[in-house]
C-alpha cells in the first residue's frame, strides 16, 4: 500500500475511534429521515385504508392458523398432479415419435448409406437415443410443472409460503424460503437450486442448495411409479394395489423432506456452523399473474435453459452406455465386466451390479436409468428381449417390464430398495454443475454430490439387512 | 448367501460408534487429543498471564496451587513455566504470591487483545453462535501475531468493545476503565444500564443467555434477596439466581428521567396495535444489525403487527408501507414505545 | 392513458425514435445503470426497454446476475445494464456489492432509480444513497397503476426538486411512460437536462466533522478525487474495496 493511502486509512481509522461503532445506525437513520420528509413533501394519499384491505384479506386466510396449511399442500398436490397426469401424455407421444418412429428412420437411413455398424451404433443407439430419452421425458413435465410454479411466483402466494413455513425450517437451522426451493426441486433439482438466489441469508443459501436434492425430482417420479407398480402392487390384494403403489410412492417423497430436514440440521451444527445467518422476507403486494408472458418466460427461462444442459450432458453418457457394452476385454464386455465387479457390493445393500451401473452411467439424468438396467439386465441374463447391447429401451407393458426385472433376480427387496436409492443419491451432473455454478465452490460441490449419496449406502445398507434377519 | 445380515449390522454399528466417539463435535476423542497437543510452553505461560492480570485487576493473591486449578494443568508443569517468566522478567514472586512485570502485564493485554477483538470478529463476520465466541477465541489468541491482530483491528473499525461488553486493548495497550457494578450488589428500586456479560463460567453465561437479556438494556430492580434477584427490563420481568446476577455488571443510573419507562420489545406488540421504534438492542450485530436497518427499522419508524402466521413466528410486520416478516428472535431486539391504543400507521 | 404518454399515439416516435436491440450490445454511445429496490419492476422497465424478456417474478431479489442490453434512439446507442435489486448499498452483501460498484467504478452515463410509487419513502433510501455517488441519475416512478389504485398521489415536480433529478411516473407492466423515459434519459445522458442531486442533510454533527476532517486530508492528497464526502464516509467504515480503489486509482476522473 503506498503512504498516501495508508495514511489516510490510518487519519480514518482514528477518526472512527472518536465516532464510536455506530456509524452505520446513524447513517441510515438520516438517510431515512430525508427519504420521510421528502416523501412527505410530495405524496397524498386519500382513504388509502380500503385498497390495503384486499391484500391484508388475503393475507389473513393464507397465513391463517386454521387455512393456512392446507391450503398450501392442497396447492402444491395439485400443482404437481396436473404435471404428472399433465405429462403423460405428451411424454408418450414424444416417445413414440422420437424412439418409435425417427429411430427407425434413422437406422435404415444409416444402413442405406452403408454405414459402418459401429459408427451407426455409437451416433444413432447410443447418442441419439440418450438424447431422445431426455426430451421425451423431462420436456413435457417440465414445460408443465414451471409454467404452473411461475404463476404462483408472479401472483406473489410463494413468499407467504415461505412466511407460514419458516418456523418448520428454522428450527433445523434453515430459511423459510427453502420450502419454495424445495419445491421447485419436485420440478427439477437444477432449477430448485437456481432458485435458492432469493434466499440472501449465505449459510440458509448454501443448506437449500446441498439439500435440494432430497427432493424427489420429474425424472426420479416414473421410476418410483414403475417400479411400486410392479413390486409394491403386487404383494397386497389386487383391489389395493394401485392404492398401495401411490402410498409407497408419496412416502418415498415425504421421506425424502424427512432427509432434508435431517441434513438441513446435519449441516447447520457441523460444516456450516460459521456462515453468516439473516432473516428477513418482505411481503409484496398481490399482483395479478400475466398468463401468457409468464408461460413464454418461464419456458425460455428455466425449462428450456435446464432442458439444454441436460441434452448437453445426455450426449456422452449416451457414447459411454453404448461403448461400455460393446467394447470388448476377453470375451467380456465392459460392461458385463463392471456388472460383476459390483455385485458384491451391490448385493450388500441390497442392490445388484446392474442397478448400480446404471446409477453410475445415467448420471446425466435420472430419466435414463430405467432403459439403462433394462438393457443391462437383457444384456447380463442373456434372456430373450431388448434391441442389442447398448441400445436402451422400455417396454409398454408393464408385465414385460416385470418379467425381464425378475429375470435379472429384482425381489421385493430390491425394489424397496431401488425407490429409496434413486431417493438418496448424488444429484444428476446437470445438478451438480449448476451447484457448482451457483456457489463457485469445490467443497460445497462435493459436499452436496457425497452427502445424499453416502446416506443412500447407509439406508439401503440397513433396509437389506433389516429385510434378511427377519 | 455367504453372509450372515446381523454380523453386517453390528460391524456397522461398531464402525459408526467409533467414528461418533472420534468426531463428534468439540468432545469427540480426534478434537481432543488435537487440542492437547498444541497444549505447549508458550500456551501455558500465555494463560498464566492472562489469569495473573484478571486477578490484578480484582486485587486476587495468586499463587501455583491456584494457577494449576483455574488451567487444569498439573503443578510441576506450572511451575516449570512460572521459573521460565520470572528468567524473561514477566512476572516476579514474593513468597507464595506471584505479580506481574511491566513488561508481563503488557504481554497480557496484547493477549486479551486478540481474544476480545477475535470475538468481536465472530459476532460482526461469521454466523457462530454466541455460545462458541468464547472458546474460539481462547484458541485464536496463541496464533494471532501482532502485525494480524492490528490488520484484523483496523478490518473491524478498531472496535472499542468486544461484544460481552468487555473494553478491547488498543495497540499500544491502553484499556478503557469498565466501572459499574454487579447486578447482585443493586437494591431494590435501583436503576441502571447493562454494560457487561461475563461468559465464564459457561454454565452461567449459558443461563443469562436463555434468559434473553442484553447489553444495553435498563433494568428496575425491583426484588434481592439471598434467593433471588427480580428486575424489569425492556417491559418484561427477569429473575436470577443471586450467583447468576453476579455475573453481569450494571452502570446505575440516579436520575430517574433518563430511563424510558415505557420501551418494550417489538416482540410484545400485539395485533392492532402501533409502536415507534426507539432502538435495536446491541445484540443484533453486523449484518443482520445492517440488514434491519436497511429495511427501514430505523429510530423513529411507525410499526404495527400486521400478520401473525400459523406458528406465531415469524410474524409480519407493517412498516414504511409495507409487510416485513420477522423471527420474534429478532423482533426482541428492537425496542419500541407502544402508541396509544388504536393509533394507525 | 394519455395522461401518461402523449407518444404512445405518436407513430412517428415508435417507428423511427426507438429501436429494441435485445441483446445486441457493440460500440454503445451512452451506458446507462438500472438500479432498484427488489419488486419493484425493475425488470419489466428493463424488458420494455430492450425488448427482452427477463424473467420478472413478485419475489424480493429476483436478479441476482447483471443482465444487460441495448436500444437505440435517435441514432444513438444507449446499454443498458440491469442490477441486482436492493434495499440498500451500505451494507456487504454481494448484490450491493455488485450493484454499487457498477454505479461507482462502471460509471454509467445515467443510473435510472426504479422505485415503487405506492412506497415511495421505503425506495428513496436507496435513491438518496444512489444520489450521494451520482449526479446523473433518473427516478422511475414504476407501479404507478398500483399507486392510483391505492389512492396515492406524488407531485412529480416537488419530488423532483427536492431531490434535484428528473422524475418520470411509468407502468412499465402497460407500458406506460416509456417513451418518456427514454427522452429523459436521453436528456440526462446528452447533458441538455442538468441534475443537481440532493445530498443528506441530516448527518449527525460527529460524523460530519469527521467526514470534512477526512475530506481536508483527501483534497490534499488526492486533489482529482470526485465525490469525496461520499469516500470519505466509506473509509470511515473501513470499506476495503473503496480503500483498493484509491490505492489502483480507479476511481479518479481524467
Amino acid at each position: 500500500m503506498s503512504k498516501k493511502v495508508e495514511n489516510i486509512v490510518e487519519f480514518a481509522n482514528e477518526l472512527r475511534w472518536q465516532i464510536g461503532d455506530e456509524l452505520h445506525d446513524h447513517l441510515t437513520e438520516s438517510i431515512y429521515a430525508d427519504a420521510a420528509k421528502i416523501a412527505s413533501a410530495s405524496v397524498s394519499t386519500e382513504n388509502s385504508k380500503k385498497s390495503f384491505r384486499l391484500d391484508a384479506k388475503i393475507d389473513k386466510i393464507v397465513t391463517s392458523k386454521i387455512w393456512g396449511f392446507p391450503i398450501m399442500f392442497l396447492v402444491l398436490a395439485l400443482v404437481l398432479w396436473i404435471t404428472i397426469i399433465g405429462a403423460n401424455y405428451p411424454s408418450s407421444m414424444l416417445a413414440t415419435l422420437l424412439l418409435d418412429n425417427v429411430h427407425p428412420i434413422l437406422k435404415s437411413f444409416a444402413a442405406s448409406i452403408g454405414m459402418p455398424w459401429w459408427l451407426d451404433g455409437f451416433l444413432i443407439d447410443g447418442v441419439y437415443l440418450a438424447l431422445a430419452w431426455v426430451i421425451a421425458v423431462m420436456l413435457p413435465p417440465m414445460a408443465i410443472f414451471f409454467p404452473l410454479f411461475t404463476m404462483l411466483e408472479d401472483f406473489g402466494y410463494l413468499p407467504r409460503v415461505a412466511f407460514n413455513m419458516d418456523y418448520l425450517f428454522k428450527k433445523t437451522g434453515a430459511h423459510g424460503k427453502q420450502a419454495l426451493t424445495m419445491s421447485m426441486g419436485f420440478g427439477c433439482n437444477a432449477a430448485g437450486v437456481v432458485a435458492t438466489r432469493i434466499i440472501d441469508s449465505p449459510r440458509e443459501r448454501l443448506i437449500a442448495i446441498i439439500t435440494n436434492n432430497f427432493s424427489l425430482c420429474n425424472g426420479r417420479w416414473p421410476t418410483q411409479i414403475l417400479i411400486a407398480t410392479i413390486f409394491i402392487g403386487a404383494v397386497v390384494p389386487s383391489s389395493l394395489s394401485g392404492f398401495a403403489s401411490v402410498s409407497a410412492v408419496i412416502s418415498i417423497a415425504i421421506l425424502g423432506i424427512g432427509f432434508m430436514f435431517l441434513s438441513s440440521w446435519l449441516l447447520t451444527k457441523t460444516v456450516l456452523k460459521g456462515e453468516v445467518s439473516t432473516f428477513n422476507l418482505e411481503l409484496p403486494p398481490y399482483r395479478p399473474p400475466r398468463i401468457w408472458k409468464t408461460i413464454y418466460t418461464s419456458l425460455i427461462d428455466r425449462t428450456l435453459i435446464v432442458l439444454w444442459r441436460a441434452m448437453v450432458f445426455a450426449v456422452p453418457a449416451g457414447a459411454i452406455i453404448w461403448l461400455i457394452s460393446n467394447i470388448y476385454i476377453g470375451d467380456e464386455s465392459i460392461a458385463a465386466w463392471i456388472i460383476n465387479s459390483l455385485d458384491g457390493f451391490g448385493l450388500i445393500l441390497g442392490l445388484n451390479g446392474v442397478i448400480l451401473l446404471a446409477y453410475i452411467v445415467a448420471i446425466p439424468a435420472n430419466e435414463i436409468v430405467i432403459p439403462t438396467i433394462l438393457m443391462l439386465t437383457v444384456m447380463v441374463t442373456g434372456i430373450s428381449g431388448g434391441e442389442g447391447a447398448g441400445v436402451m429401451f422400455e417396454l409398454d407393458s408393464v408385465n414385460e417390464t416385470a418379467t425381464i426385472l425378475r429375470a435379472g433376480g429384482w425381489t421385493l427387496l430390491t425394489a424397496v430398495n431401488v425407490m429409496l436409492f434413486s431417493l438418496l443419491h448424488n444429484p444428476c451432473s446437470t445438478t451438480i454443475y449448476t451447484i457448482y455454478k451457483e456457489t463457485k465452490s469445490v467443497k460445497w460441490t462435493v459436499i452436496a454430490s457425497l452427502l445424499p449419496l453416502i446416506m443412500g449406502f447407509v439406508v439401503t445398507f440397513l433396509v437389506a439387512q433389516i429385510w434378511r434377519v427377519f | 448367501m455367504s453372509y450372515n445380515p446381523i454380523i453386517m449390522l453390528i460391524l456397522f454399528f461398531v464402525f459408526l460408534a467409533i467414528f461418533l466417539i472420534l468426531f463428534r463435535p468439540v468432545k469427540g476423542y480426534y478434537w481432543i487429543l488435537k487440542n492437547s497437543l498444541k497444549q505447549n510452553k508458550k500456551i501455558v505461560i500465555e494463560d498464566i498471564l492472562k489469569q495473573l492480570y484478571h486477578c490484578e485487576i480484582s486485587d486476587k493473591e495468586v499463587g501455583i496451587e491456584f494457577l494449576s486449578g483455574v488451567l487444569k494443568s498439573k503443578d510441576t508443569n506450572i511451575l516449570e513455566a512460572v521459573k521460565e517468566m520470572e528468567a524473561k522478567d514477566l512476572i516476579s514472586t514474593q513468597g507464595n504470591s506471584i505479580k506481574l512485570n511491566t513488561s508481563g502485564r503488557e504481554y497480557a493485554l496484547k493477549i486479551i487483545r486478540v481474544h476480545r477483538l477475535w470475538e468481536k470478529y465472530l459476532a460482526e463476520k461469521t454466523g457462530y453462535d454466541k455460545k462458541e465466541w468464547h472458546d474460539r477465541a481462547e484458541l485464536m489468541e496463541h496464533k494471532l501475531d501482532e502485525k494480524a491482530t492490528n490488520i484484523l483491528a483496523s478490518e473491524l473499525g478498531n472496535p472499542m468493545f468486544d461484544p460481552h461488553g468487555d473494553p478491547i486493548p488498543t495497540q499500544t495497550g491502553e484499556i478503557v476503565e469498565l466501572g459499574g457494578v454487579t447486578l447482585s450488589s443493586l437494591k431494590r428500586y435501583d436503576i441502571g444500564k447493562i454494560i457487561h456479560i461475563e461468559d465464564e463460567p459457561d454454565v452461567i453465561y449459558r443461563q443469562i443467555l436463555a434468559e434473553n437479556i442484553h447489553i444495553g438494556s435498563y433494568i428496575r430492580v425491583i426484588e434481592n434477596n439471598s434467593k433471588r434477584v427480580v428486575f424489569y427490563a425492556e417491559g418484561e420481568e427477569f429473575i436470577l439466581a443471586p450467583i447468576v446476577a453476579a455475573n453481569v455488571t450494571v452502570l446505575t443510573i440516579d436520575n430517574e428521567e433518563e430511563i424510558d419507562k415505557d420501551l418494550v420489545r417489538l416482540s410484545s406488540l400485539k395485533e392492532n396495535e402501533t409502536g415507534e421504534i426507539i432502538s435495536i438492542s446491541k445484540e443484533s450485530r453486523g449484518e443482520a444489525r445492517r440488514r434491519l436497518l436497511d429495511l427501514g427499522f430505523v429510530k423513529g419508524s411507525k410499526v404495527s403487527l400486521d400478520l401473525t402466521g400459523p406458528m406465531n413466528n415469524p410474524r409480519g410486520y407493517h412498516i414504511k408501507g409495507t409487510t416485513i416478516a420477522l423471527r420474534n428472535e429478532q423482533a426482541i431486539h428492537i425496542l419500541i414505545k407502544k402508541s396509544s391504543q388504536n393509533g394507525k400507521v | 392513458m394519455e395522461k401518461y404518454s402523449a407518444c404512445d399515439t405518436c407513430g412517428h416516435f415508435n417507428a423511427q425514435g426507438l429501436q429494441k436491440l435485445g441483446v445486441k450490445v457493440e460500440e454503445v454511445d451512452y451506458v446507462i445503470a438500472l438500479a432498484g429496490n427488489p419488486n419493484t419492476g425493475k425488470s419489466t422497465v428493463f424488458n420494455s426497454l430492450t425488448g427482452l424478456r427477463q424473467h420478472t417474478g413478485n419475489w424480493p431479489g429476483k436478479t441476482v446476475i447483471r443482465a444487460e442490453g441495448a436500444y437505440a434512439y435517435n441514432d444513438k446507442k444507449y446499454k443498458l445494464i440491469d442490477l441486482p435489486g436492493t434495499y440498500s448499498l451500505l451494507s456487504t452483501s454481494d448484490d450491493e456489492e455488485v450493484a454499487r460498484n457498477f454505479i461507482l467504478f462502471g460509471k454509467p452515463d445515467v443510473t435510472v432509480v426504479v422505485v415503487d410509487a405506492s412506497r415511495l419513502e421505503r425506495n428513496l433510501n436507496l435513491v438518496l444513497q444512489i444520489l450521494e455517488i451520482t449526479d446523473k441519475a433518473v427516478l422511475c416512478l414504476n407501479l404507478m397503476d398500483e399507486a392510483e389504485r391505492n389512492n396515492i398521489s406524488i407531485d412529480q415536480r416537488t419530488l423532483s426538486r427536492d431531490l434535484g433529478i428528473p422524475v418520470v411516473a411509468t407502468s412499465a407492466r402497460y407500458n406506460r411512460g416509456i417513451p418518456e423515459l427514454i427522452q429523459t434519459i436521453e436528456g440526462v445522458a446528452n447533458g441538455s437536462i442538468k441534475c443537481k442531486a440532493h445530498h443528506v442533510i441530516n448527518i449527525p454533527k460527529n460524523i460530519k466533522k469527521a467526514t470534512n476532517n477526512l475530506v481536508v486530508e483527501l483534497e490534499k492528497q488526492f486533489p482529482k478525487l470526485p465525490n469525496k464526502s461520499w469516500i470519505a464516509l466509506r473509509l470511515l467504515q473501513g470499506d476495503e474495496r473503496i480503500i483498493k480503489a484509491l490505492e489502483s486509482g480507479e476511481l479518479i476522473v481524467e
